[in-house]
């Protein structure tokens, strides 16, 4: 029960800092910069790539471990993608405000996921991917795409979007042999 | 010098040639095997659904940013394997078949035999 609310208060801390997640920090520009979107995209990335490292760890469930691989495989791609872009383009990600709270987040799950075992990891690891790719989808949605200038950068986002609502429906079909 | 017997397969194989030219312009209304695609794009087999006649080849392109599969679901009879970005495979079809990808296993298909 504990771990179900960490995980329904870190999405909405998630979605929320999405949403606000500049003007909470005080800065002057609520628009993101084409470098501190690769930042943000890189770094959220990487997280479910981490969380999914841990599961491949931990769990011995087939469709959990299926899961974990395809999820390190295809942020991979969107990583090397965006880093590809990036130099391209000459941008160098800049850390930010919203990059923080991601990392912040996640430092506080990987420890939440780190201390479960067993099929409680089963179902702390899924539960934290639906909520991860829910907050994503709507990170690249409403802020990433809106704010990206560079119409290359804004075409790999989008082309993100359905892997992600992909990675949640696949996430959410898993979840259920926990849910019973 | 060349023996008789390798003239003879030389002549033989001229005249299957030839017969099968003729057996080519004369008769179109021999079996057609067509070929269809299937387009992979945003974590979609599009069309979802194919008709096709027995014998006809298909072929999935990978337009996504990401590796996809195409795999038999029942019993997992036949498989792409792994498909890069922008890789194609084709498959000769004999019968009907539901299919999937292995790595996005929402993704689904379906191939009507006629
Ligand atoms: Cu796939």
């Amino acid at each position: 029960m504990k771990i179900i609310k960490s995980v329904k208060v870190f999405a909405s801390v998630a979605i929320a800092s999405a949403i606000i997640s500049v003007p909470v920090f005080g800065q002057e520009n609520t628009r993101l910069s084409d470098a501190e979107i690769a930042s943000v995209a890189v770094t959220a990335n990487q997280i479910d790539i981490e969380y999914a490292q841990i599961a491949q760890k931990k769990s011995k469930n087939a469709d959990v471990l299926r899961f974990a691989e395809t999820m390190a495989k295809d942020h991979q791609s969107v990583i090397d993608q965006a880093v590809a872009l990036a130099t391209k383009l000459g941008v160098t990600p800049k850390d930010n405000a919203t990059t923080k709270s991601f990392l912040e987040g996640a430092a506080k799950t990987k420890a939440m996921l780190n201390s479960t075992n067993g099929n409680a990891f089963n179902k702390a690891y899924i539960d934290n991917e639906v909520a991860y790719h829910k907050a994503a989808i709507n990170e690249v949605e409403n802020v990433l795409i809106p704010d990206a200038t560079n119409s290359e950068l804004k075409s790999l986002l989008q082309s993100a979007l359905p892997l992600f609502k992909a990675h949640l429906a696949h996430a959410e079909m898993v979840q259920k042999e926990f849910n019973k | 010098m060349a023996n008789p017997y390798s003239i003879l397969k030389t002549c033989a194989c001229l005249l299957c040639f030839v017969f099968l030219l003729i057996g080519c312009t004369s008769s179109p209304v021999k079996v057609t095997h067509r070929v269809s695609n299937v387009e992979i794009k945003q974590m979609q087999f599009q069309p979802a659904s194919l008709t096709v006649q027995k014998g006809d080849t298909i072929v999935w392109i990978n337009h996504d940013i990401v590796a996809h599969d195409v795999t038999e679901q029942a019993g997992k009879l036949w498989t792409s394997g792994p498909l890069a970005p922008g890789e194609s495979w084709s498959l000769v079809v004999t019968k009907s078949a539901d299919y999937y990808c292995s790595i996005h296993v929402v993704m689904k298909g379906k191939l009507i035999v006629q």
